[in-house]
């Protein structure tokens, strides 16, 4: 890390910074892996789906808060995820695994072409061309009703998780919540080694300054097509664990403002941070939760506070932390 | 939720129904081309905000939509379409004065700050709107009721004199922009920011009116589209993506540019419903924008920049 070459009192505050964050992420983890069989499974299955929300967030953070690309069609991919583990399950009656696995796949076959073409442009124009595409396929599946359900989407029963001689069912939303748990923290681990690998370096160098990079000699559309797909991949991941969670997959996933979400948790929680994305998506899904039942139109407060942490705050509340602590990366 | 479902424009009256197929097509068309200048007036303000200040606005179909519902307030209040007409947009327009000054300034020169800041503000607009107006589509009465008739068919003639409104509105800009003051200080700071602010050239001021007009020209769209379509709080949503097609078809920036894509748009999407559904339209026009984006990012009519 650059930073490392500091002065030593910056080294002392560094070693403090990231000490601090291991403290604070083992602390995170143990309450998310111990605390729900003491929830009611109404918590239980809010928490589950602050973790695939997270999970969106975070890939969404990949894009933009490492690669610099602002995109507004993250939800294509979502959607994809989300029906690529309905159908299988819904037509072919394939395994939870399978489904899961075909989901990915799926997301990563569109991601791939769409990226191709996206990374072409950028800029302002990369902002419009990632809506263009989502409304593409937003309008597709309404047309397509007997693949997708058109408005009313598709229903599913979970099926149970065959893990060796034992079947898990997701009904039962503790199952469920550790199945999710499971691969957000590994999905979560994976993205942060990723970021701190030259691939990763080359994603933050492309957000610093694209000209230079391109200089220097990387190859940018390369790089930003590589980003893109990890994010759309992890889109669909995401995507499908709501599906199976929630049970159901709509059309209306796919739509650009759903990626909107995702822009609005990110910016609160820190872009660039990883794991504030996934604050960011804890905190305001919770505030949502309890706000919505005496103030149905709460977005009205999202609206105020995105403006607000935009104008005074735009490195989001993990950013603030990391400049308290000194932990410099940005 | 059911977001931005693409409907025919200006789905007629039954005392307007016609029969067949020419007669159809030339309506559409008739038709495509005043939806078209409706489309231009909006547009237009996407471009000019865009091509000034560099914003991306995504809340400008939001404005659009606050035209329509605070001109269906108006209407009510007054009991009088023009009235509405005149002051509805003079609102919104000070409101997209205040806009500039409180949320836009701060964030200048941070693109892609002020396109999550103006997402925020379609948000609050949305949720504001639904708060009061309801969610159900509202439907407003057409200020006058008689129609033409042309080549056997009949039109309403609230819809030719939208489009004569239009374009009147067209011509005075262009007069606003080439004749006044403050269009030349527009158009100077356009061509060189720097050069302009040096020449003393007040740049907030500018700013800030040219994002009022902005919102002022979405807002005037959609206090004349409101008795054609219904009142909603979601309209702005469609609205958005086919300014959107029309600037970068046209080229972003290029004033004359997006009143030709507009009318290209409103024409081609107009006749084609007579043979596809309008879903499918759509999503071919959107296709035709990702080609045009890809092969020729100034525009069809626009010139390097």
């Amino acid at each position: 890390m650059a930073s490392l070459a500091g002065k030593p009192e910056d080294r002392m505050k560094l070693w403090k910074g990231e000490r601090l964050f291991q403290i604070g992420f083992a602390v995170l983890v143990a309450v998310l892996v111990l605390a729900p069989p003491f929830l009611r499974s109404y918590h239980k299955r809010l928490l589950t789906e602050i973790l695939i929300w997270g999970l969106f967030a975070l890939a969404f953070d990949i894009i933009y808060g490492y690669t610099g690309m602002l995109s507004f069609g993250q939800a294509l991919f979502f959607g994809v995820g989300a029906y690529g583990m309905a159908i299988p399950i819904l037509r072919w009656d394939l395994n939870l695994w399978v489904a899961l696995l075909f989901a990915v796949i799926a997301s990563i076959a569109f991601a791939w072409p769409i990226g191709y073409f996206a990374v072409k442009v950028s800029g302002a124009y990369f902002v419009i061309i990632t809506i263009i595409f989502s409304l593409i396929f937003f309008f597709i599946a309404l047309d397509w009703r007997w693949l997708t359900g058109g408005d009313n989407g598709l229903t599913l029963t979970a099926p149970s998780i065959p893990l060796g001689n034992w079947k898990l069912s997701l009904v039962d939303p503790l199952t469920n919540y550790y199945f999710v748990l499971a691969l957000v923290l590994a999905c979560y681990l994976i993205t942060r080694r990723i970021v701190a690998s030259p691939l990763g370096k080359a994603f933050q160098a492309i957000r610093e300054n694209e000209d230079r990079a391109r200089v220097i000699g990387y190859k940018v559309e390369r790089f930003k097509l590589i980003s893109y797909i990890i994010s759309g991949a992890i889109s669909g991941l995401s995507g499908a664990l709501y599906a199976a969670t929630s049970r159901y997959a709509n059309v209306d996933f796919l739509h650009w403002t759903v990626s909107g979400d995702a822009v609005v948790w990110t910016l609160v929680g820190g872009a660039g941070t990883l794991i504030g994305p996934m604050i960011g998506s804890g905190l305001l899904i919770v505030f949502e939760d309890y706000v919505s039942s005496w103030f149905k139109n709460y977005p009205i407060i999202v609206g105020i506070l995105v403006i607000g942490v935009v104008i005074t705050a735009p490195q989001g509340i993990v950013g603030l932390l990391r400049e308290r602590f000194g932990r410099k990366e940005r | 939720m059911g977001q931005g479902s693409v409907g025919g424009y200006g789905a007629l009256p039954q005392r307007y129904f016609v029969m067949d197929l020419l007669s159809q097509i030339i309506f559409q068309a008739v038709n495509g081309f005043v939806w078209g200048l409706i489309i231009a007036l909006i547009a237009l303000g996407l471009t000019l905000v865009f091509g000034l200040i560099e914003v991306i606005n995504v809340s400008h179909g939001a404005l659009y939509m606050l035209g329509a519902v605070l001109g269906w307030y108006m209407e009510r209040l007054f009991g009088n379409f023009w009235l509405a007409l005149a002051f509805a947009p003079l609102m919104v327009g000070i409101i997209g004065l205040g806009i500039e000054r409180a949320v836009l300034r701060p964030i200048e020169g941070k693109p892609a700050m002020t396109i999550i800041a103006t997402f925020g503000l379609m948000l609050i607009f949305h949720q504001s709107v639904l708060a009061t107006f309801g969610g159900a589509p509202q439907r407003m009465r057409e200020p006058i009721q008689f129609g033409f008739s042309i080549m056997g068919f009949g039109y309403p003639g609230y819809r030719l004199i939208v489009a004569a409104f239009s374009a009147a509105t067209m011509v005075g800009l262009w007069a606003f922009l080439y004749k006044t003051k403050f269009g030349l200080w527009m158009r100077a700071v356009r061509q060189d920011r720097e050069m302009a602010l040096a020449m003393g050239v007040p740049l907030n001021g500018v700013y800030m009116l040219t994002f009022g007009l902005g919102a002022f020209l979405a807002a005037l769209g959609g206090v004349l589209a409101a008795p054609i379509v219904t009142v909603e709080f979601k309209m702005g949503l469609d609205i958005l993506i086919i300014a959107f097609m029309v600037v970068i078809i046209g080229g972003l920036g290029s004033l004359l540019g997006s009143v030709v894509a507009a009318i290209l748009i409103g024409e081609l999407e107009g006749i084609a419903s007579v043979f596809i559904n309008p879903t499918n339209a759509r999503i071919f026009s959107l296709v035709f924008m990702i080609i045009v984006l890809l092969l020729r990012p100034h525009g069809l009519f626009g010139r390097k920049a």
